[in-house]
């Protein structure tokens, strides 16, 4: 089945004081992230730099990994490598019974969302924590994440006040922010003691220190890790950068552009196992490699900050459940139309076109191109059988002048006797949001011939 | 094996033949520490300078009868064992700031549990204002990961906005972050 991103994105803006906040929240986190860009002057050239990394790493990619591994290992870390989602959960789900583990504390990783580990651990008699506040509102919920730095910005304080009180018995009625994140504090705070496992995702591996680095506001990584004796952290294969040294670019972008902080509070290198403790990578390919090879390879560049969405005037009005992938906005709809466009035909059209992402991407990344080029494979999708037929007949006429002409003089002579009722129906549905515009009197053709008499 | 399937699916084994020019043109801050301290409390940190340090001054900051955990072995009376799980107060001296988001860089070598970071509910962070870089890129240029197990940059305490984009402080780490600059 195709998703329908049009038809979600009707369903979300039938609530319309929740649309209109959620498309106002996000551009307030667009704006912070404008004014923590100009604050630095350098900016465009920090992200030309960070451009050339990603270009650089991506083009010598195999050699990265191999570094990577090797100084890892040496560091004592043990590195895994899974083909494809479900070798990954196998990987993980061995390293957990490996340590006779039970309960899992699990910092924010769009990867492991991605290969549905939560699901394939839960169904293993394993418990598993989402320990980010935003992750953890939606696993309370029973939901999955609508962006990918703001999992739960598609909710209420309200609903979250009145999700809390049925799990953990917090106030009924009492959705004050900080009242509600400090009785989480102290639900997860027990969780954290208790675990056996943390799993962790990675927003940077380092090739030449063999080291990990993770990224959060809230410390959940860092406080998850410290505790259990095993930590796993699992990566998508185009996370390595050549070194810290790039880490310089990398840390000032990512956090700017994601929130409009100046960095994130914490920002952790692991490089070594605690003592007497295991840290193990997985490496993870789920479709990437092959994905390197097509015509939008640059999209592996991305690093996650969840800009893009913030901007999207589309992502903003439609909410990120309409794109039913764990990526939504336009990078999602970019990586998800490459993986399996029979289902996501429709996310090259969630799109005005307006390059918003691009601009704001501090990786440089041309999202409204690659949307464009992938519409020319989606529209070919049997569910756009219609929309492909009107167009080609759009495009005959257009291309004969003499036929145009010909058809737009009788719509102009017509067109103003047939009523509303039809020309605006169900059935005419490039009139669904708007009103067929009402015909000049004269062609401009017309018009600009009397001109040119007059002027003789 | 999925190891070589995946690498070979990568393509050759190609060597860059140089490093990336990582140089950036920028000017300069007026003042790098005011910079710091601005950017610091931004991220929701608090600056103490003092002249020097002793545990007195350091306790007079916070509230009495907490518990204070010093990792930097300057204070002979603090040398608790370490046992329990959760702490008041760690003392933890940084390796260096950086002025353009008020983070501090800390090295852990693991002679104290790592979870003294975030279990911790303030952080008392002690840093000499010699120790200060502008940039993050500066900053990295300084680190020497040779002898590191963990090591993280620090910037205010933990914090979130995942309820309707309220800033609240202390999500799961420290609730107060304290630099005393020297």
């Amino acid at each position: 089945m195709m998703v329908n991103h049009a038809q979600n994105a009707q369903k979300f803006l039938s609530d319309k004081k929740m649309a209109k906040w959620h498309n106002e929240a996000l551009w307030f986190v667009r704006q912070k992230r404008d004014n923590a860009v100009k604050s630095i002057d350098e900016w465009e050239a920090l992200r030309q730099k960070a451009k050339e990394i990603k270009s650089h790493t991506l083009r010598y990619l195999r050699y990265y990994l191999q570094e990577f591994e090797k100084n890892a290992i040496s560091n004592g870390i043990e590195v895994y490598w899974a083909s494809d989602a479900n070798e990954c959960n196998e990987i993980v789900y061995k390293l957990i019974k490996q340590e006779d583990g039970k309960k899992v504390v699990k910092s924010k990783s769009m990867l492991t969302e991605e290969c549905g580990l939560n699901p394939y651990l839960e169904q293993r008699g394993i418990e598993v924590t989402d320990t980010d506040l935003g992750e953890r509102i939606v696993q309370l919920a029973n939901q999955h994440p609508s962006h990918i730095v703001l999992p739960a910005i598609h909710l209420k304080k309200e609903q979250i006040s009145s999700i809390f009180h049925d799990k953990m018995g917090t106030q009924k009625g009492n959705s004050d922010p900080e009242y509600l994140t400090k009785e989480a504090r102290k639900d997860l705070r027990k969780k954290f003691l208790d675990a056996d496992v943390a799993i962790t995702g990675v927003n940077f591996a380092l090739a030449k220190e063999g080291a990990i680095t993770v990224c959060t506001n809230e410390g959940n990584a860092d406080l998850g890790a410290s505790i259990p004796n095993l930590h796993i952290a699992c990566m998508g294969l185009e996370k390595v950068i050549p070194s810290a040294q790039e880490l310089g670019v990398f840390t000032r972008v990512l956090a700017r552009s994601a929130t409009g902080q100046a960095i994130t509070a914490y920002t952790s290198h692991f490089k070594k196992p605690k003592p007497n403790a295991r840290l193990c990578v997985v490496i993870v390919d789920n479709g990437r490699s092959s994905m390197l090879h097509s015509n939008i390879f640059n999209a592996l560049s991305c690093i996650r900050c969840g800009a893009c969405m913030n901007t999207c005037p589309v992502y903003r009005r439609s909410g990120g459940h309409s794109y039913e992938s764990v990526v939504p906005g336009p990078i999602g709809s970019v990586l998800n139309t490459q993986k399996n466009i029979d289902k996501y035909a429709s996310l090259p059209f969630a799109c005005s076109l307006c390059a918003s992402c691009d601009n704001v991407c501090p990786v440089k990344i041309d999202l409204h191109n690659r949307l464009y080029i992938q519409r020319q494979e989606a529209i070919k999708h049997p569910e756009f059988k219609t929309k492909r037929e009107i167009l080609k007949l759009s495009a005959k006429i257009m291309q004969n002048p003499k036929l145009f002409a010909a058809l737009m003089n009788i719509y102009r002579r017509v067109g103003k006797y047939i009523p509303n009722w039809i020309i605006n129906s169900k059935y005419n549905i490039w009139a669904k949001h708007r009103e067929m515009p009402q015909p000049a009197p004269k062609s401009f053709a017309q018009i600009y011939k009397e001109m040119q008499n007059e002027q003789r | 094996m999925s190891r070589d399937k995946i690498l070979s699916n990568i393509g050759d084994i190609i060597k860059p033949l140089k490093d990336i020019d990582l140089d950036i043109d920028r000017k300069s801050f007026n003042d790098k520490v005011a910079t710091f301290k601005q950017m610091l409390q931004v991220a929701g940190g608090r600056v103490v300078e003092v002249n020097s340090l002793d545990i007195s001054t350091i306790k007079s900051y916070f509230l009495k009868n907490k518990n204070i955990i010093d990792t930097t072995k300057q204070f002979t009376d603090t040398q608790n064992a370490i046992s329990g799980k959760e702490y008041d107060i760690t003392i933890i001296e940084a390796k260096f700031g950086v002025a353009e988001n008020g983070a501090v860089w800390i090295e852990w070598n693991d002679r104290y549990p790592r979870s003294l970071i975030t279990l911790s509910e303030a952080l008392a962070i002690i840093l000499r204002q010699d120790n200060i870089y502008e940039t993050m890129q500066e900053a990295y240029n300084n680190i020497d990961f040779e002898d590191i197990s963990y090591g993280l940059f620090l910037s205010g305490p933990s914090k979130t906005a995942d309820i309707e984009q309220s800033l609240v402080f202390g999500a799961h780490g420290a609730v107060e972050l304290t630099i005393f600059l020297i």
